[in-house]
């Protein structure tokens, strides 16, 4: 579905995405970890055709998609959420899903209808099924809760028909039991739609539970990949994490 | 359109000079006052509307303080502080009341002190025209350079706003509080947090950019005609300028300022009837080419 | 729920339309003083320069302070068509305003592009240039003396406009007409995608809307109403003048919307009623108009701190789960606009 080539990019010195080579096939869930400032966030942004890479490639569904603008990247099938809800504060659930479906479906310019176009209103319901938010359906989207609005914001992608949605950190900001809810609807979205999904994730318990394949990424570049027990057994990734501090507690612990 | 008049112009010395001459006064003039616009901008992410109506303030003050004193400083002082001043109290009493609110209700705060400053001219000074004159003190024969005549108050006024120009150049790059000003521009809560007076820092460089558009109403003073409107048009032109050199910039403003003296003094006899078209036609042409002026950086 | 063109919101506000037109039909009827109708059309002229205003600032987000230019080009493009005494009233209401979009689009084109206050001033900017425009241009505008000659009203399917009653009829058709299609589009999908546009660009944008082109249609949408507003004004004082460009009036613009409220469609048009009643009392009694309209402005921006009618809304509104009232300002916590790339600041120079 979506495969990278020697994708890098930097910001006046500091580089942001160092040679970067990943395949992400069709239907797989796969997650991206690795410490603060390891350009997870700039390589969203870099795929999803927010920043222009320096160099590199990104094929997304058979075509090279660099140089196209964020709206043309939505348009092939590749839709996001943010990191932090970026949602439309004055608009209701219903309204706001409603409104995505009919920008997706070319809608936007419409002025001899009235809102909301009934079919885009019932998929802007199914996606309120989805993610849980059929109860908020006419709650002001600034009034939600914290998770509702993160819920939302993917909503808002999947609104997109995506083919393929990338999640900036669904959890961030969210107590323990809280994550584990976000987490099982994320999974449970993927089982569901049988979509190519990429996430971003901390927290390295929901991490090795979920995901199917895991790329660490540090300084800008891939230090590790694997499925969750060769990530969990890798050295260098070990390092990275807790620093070289804990393996010296760690022999000494041993010894 | 005429541009055989332009040819004839360009090929004559007298007239070369002479509308050189003139092109360069406005340009310093309209470079005064969008630095101040400018510093505002770049300081507070505010645009002061009232800025030209502070550049009528700075003509009426020197006129008044030259009518009375006979001094042309006194007149300046008075233009440029009095205009510096009267900004300072603005910022306090009215304009940080809607920071960060609607941009609609700093519009309108701008159009209502607007509004009053113009009627508070006509009130003082009655609706007519008001001439200030040429001081005294530049009542000299005119400096002939290169076979054109050039009157000794257009040099000094070149000569001013050049040193203007500097010392605000200077002051923000080349001293420790044009750092801090530059620092407020970027993080206010971190200069904040070093202990330093924000808010008397805002009103400074909002009476700082007050006192350039009062000195160039001062300076014009003599030179033009007063009436109650006169700020409207140079605060449109200074927009002009600033979107042509490029928002924040203060080599971009002096440049662009330039640019439109020269296309104003030069298009007074090309094409008389279409010389406000011409600068609008070159603003155009900038937004579209680099919308970030010509040596801007990003747009705000 | 229905859809479409016979959707029962529209059936409403047709309804609604319908009765308020029969209501101003019958206003000069009950109180047959000629000032009361005078005083309506000006309220219609200046409603739809507001309430098209209000499109751009409350619906999109787009503060505009060049509107009353779109006001004066439909203006005099009206009463020069009008002068050449060649052309009907509607077909020359038809061209006023197509010629004012035309304008619009190639404005627009330039300002849309440009983020906030920098889109105020260069709005203002273009209006300044109509405005110079305007006066230099004294063989085809008359300059600073406005169009003179008056303009031709020759009667349309045998209604006589001479007539003050007839006119004043027109006009008010011609009102709610426009205030309807300006309904339509607020409710329309392209008005909801505004609203997109408003809260969160960035958002929009990544959702697959195209920002540039939708601010775009509502500019020259808007500016299309507006010169409607300029219109009637023309067709009823038989002339144009320069003012009508000139920035105050589209400083007076503002201050009406700002009135009225922008969360209520119709506020636009309580500010436009306010404001023309202030400014009737203060001619009667002072030449110094300026001063007290600058003076009311302040106090009610800095005290007040919003329209007279969003206070009211709010009060009406009391224990419902309100919207927040102002759109254009800081968005709520949690809802921010799109994060900046890793490392960008978004830093103003000096």
């Amino acid at each position: 579905m979506l495969r990278v080539e020697h994708l890098s990019k930097s910001f006046g010195g500091v580089c942001a995405s160092r040679d970067v080579s990943i395949d992400f096939p069709t239907g797989s869930l796969t997650a991206i970890i690795g410490p603060n400032g390891a350009g997870k966030t700039t390589f969203f942004n870099l795929i999803s055709g927010h920043v222009r890479p320096d160099e590199g490639r990104v094929v997304f569904d058979g075509a090279d998609i660099v140089g196209l603008s964020s709206l043309e990247v939505v348009r092939r099938g590749m839709a996001r959420a943010f990191q932090v809800a970026s949602l439309f504060p004055s608009l209701t659930v219903r309204e706001a899903l409603t409104a995505a479906v009919v920008s997706h479906r070319r809608g936007s310019a419409r002025v001899f209808t009235r809102f909301p176009v009934a079919a885009a209103g019932r998929q802007a319901d199914e996606i309120m099924d989805l993610m849980g938010l059929s109860p908020k359906a006419k709650v002001v989207s600034a009034n939600l809760s914290h998770g509702d609005q993160k819920l939302l914001d993917i909503g808002l992608a999947l609104a997109m028909d995506p083919k393929m949605l990338l999640l900036d950190e669904p959890t961030a900001g969210m107590g323990p039991e809280e994550r584990w809810r976000m987490i099982g609807k994320v999974h449970s979205l993927w089982q569901v739609t049988g979509m190519t999904m990429l996430f971003i994730e901390h927290d390295m318990d929901i991490v090795f539970k979920i995901a199917q394949t895991i790329h660490v990424l540090k300084y800008g570049a891939v230090l590790a990949q694997g499925n969750p027990e060769e990530i969990r057994r890798n050295k260098d990734v070990i390092d990275a994490y807790l620093g070289t501090d804990h393996r010296l507690s760690e022999t000494v612990g041993e010894a | 359109m005429n541009l055989e008049a332009l040819v004839d112009c360009l090929s004559s010395a007298s007239c070369a000079v002479t509308q050189v001459s003139t092109g360069l006064i406005v340009g310093m003039l309209l470079f005064l006052v969008t630095s101040g616009l400018s510093l505002i901008f770049g300081v507070l992410g505010i645009i002061n509307f009232t800025h030209g109506a502070f550049y009528m303030m700075g003509a009426y003050f020197a006129f008044t303080a030259y009518a009375l004193t006979g001094s042309f400083l006194a007149s300046m002082a008075a233009g440029a502080i009095g205009v510096g001043l009267f900004g300072m109290a603005f910022e306090r009493l009215v304009m940080s009341r809607v920071y960060g609110r609607d941009i609609l209700m700093q519009l309108l705060v701008c159009y209502a002190m607007i509004l009053i400053l113009d009627d508070g001219v006509k009130i003082l000074y009655g609706g007519e025209y008001r001439m200030m004159g040429m001081p005294d003190v530049f009542a000299l024969p005119p400096v002939e350079i290169a076979g054109g005549f050039v009157p000794g108050y257009y040099l000094f006024m070149v000569g001013v706003a050049l040193a203007a120009g500097l010392v605000l150049w200077l002051g923000i790059n080349r001293t420790r509080l044009g750092k801090i000003v530059r620092a407020l521009a970027i993080n206010p809560q971190m200069v904040g947090a070093l202990g330093i007076n924000t808010t008397l820092l805002y009103a400074g460089v909002f009476g700082l950019g007050s006192l350039l558009a009062g000195l160039a109403g001062a300076l014009a003073a003599p030179i033009r005609t007063l009436t109650p409107g006169m700020g409207v048009s140079i605060l449109i032109e200074s927009f002009i300028v600033t979107v042509i050199g490029g928002m924040g910039s203060i080599a971009g403003a002096f440049l662009a300022a330039l640019l439109i003296g020269f296309t104003r003094a030069f298009g007074a006899i090309g094409f008389p009837l279409f010389v406000d078209g011409l600068m609008f036609a070159l603003m155009a042409l900038v937004l579209v080419v680099k919308p970030s002026g010509l040596l801007g950086r990003e747009a705000a | 729920m229905r859809s479409g063109l016979l959707s029962p919101g529209l059936l409403r506000d047709v309804a609604f339309a319908i009765a308020a037109l029969a209501l101003l039909l019958v206003l000069p009827m009950a109180f047959p003083a000629p000032a009361l109708r005078d005083f309506l059309i000006y309220f219609f002229a200046y409603g739809l320069l507001a309430m098209s205003l209000n499109l751009l600032v409350g619906l999109t987000g787009l503060v505009s302070f060049g509107h009353a230019a779109y006001f004066a080009t439909g203006a005099y493009a009206f009463g020069l068509l009008m002068q050449t005494g060649r052309v009907s009233i509607p077909l020359a209401m038809l061209a006023a305003v197509g010629g004012t979009a035309l304008v619009a689009l190639v404005i627009g084109a330039i300002c849309v592009r440009l983020k906030e206050i920098y889109f105020s001033f260069i709005t203002l900017a273009f209006q300044m240039f109509i405005h110079s425009v305007i006066v230099t241009w004294v063989s085809l505008t008359g300059g600073d003396q406005g169009l003179r000659g008056g303009i031709p009203r020759p009667p349309i399917l045998g209604l006589d406009l001479n007539d003050a009653r007839v006119l004043y009829g027109a006009c008010a058709a011609v009102f709610v007409l426009c205030i309807l299609a300006m309904r339509q589009v607020s409710q329309s999908p392209f008005g909801y995608t505004l609203r997109m546009i408003r809260d969160n660009p960035a958002r929009a944008n990544f959702l697959g809307v195209d920002v540039t082109a939708m601010k775009l249609g509502i500019f020259v949408f808007a500016a299309a109403m507006a010169s409607v507003g300029g219109l009637i004004l023309a067709l009823f004082v038989s002339g144009a003048y320069p003012e009508f460009a000139f920035w105050t009036t589209s400083g007076e613009a503002i201050f009406m919307i700002m009135l009225g409220g922008t969360t209520i469609f119709l506020g636009p048009l309580v500010g436009t009623l306010l404001l023309q009643t202030l400014n009737h009392f203060v001619t009667i009694y002072t030449e110094h108009h300026g001063l007290v309209l600058g003076t009311v402005i302040l106090v009610i921006v800095l005290g007040l701190r919003r329209g007279l009618a969003d206070v009211v809304y709010d009060w009406l509104q009391g224990r419902r789960t309100t919207r927040p009232n102002t759109p254009a300002g800081p968005t709520p916590e949690g809802a921010e606009p799109a994060p900046l790339p890793d490392g960008a600041l978004k830093s103003r120079i000096v």
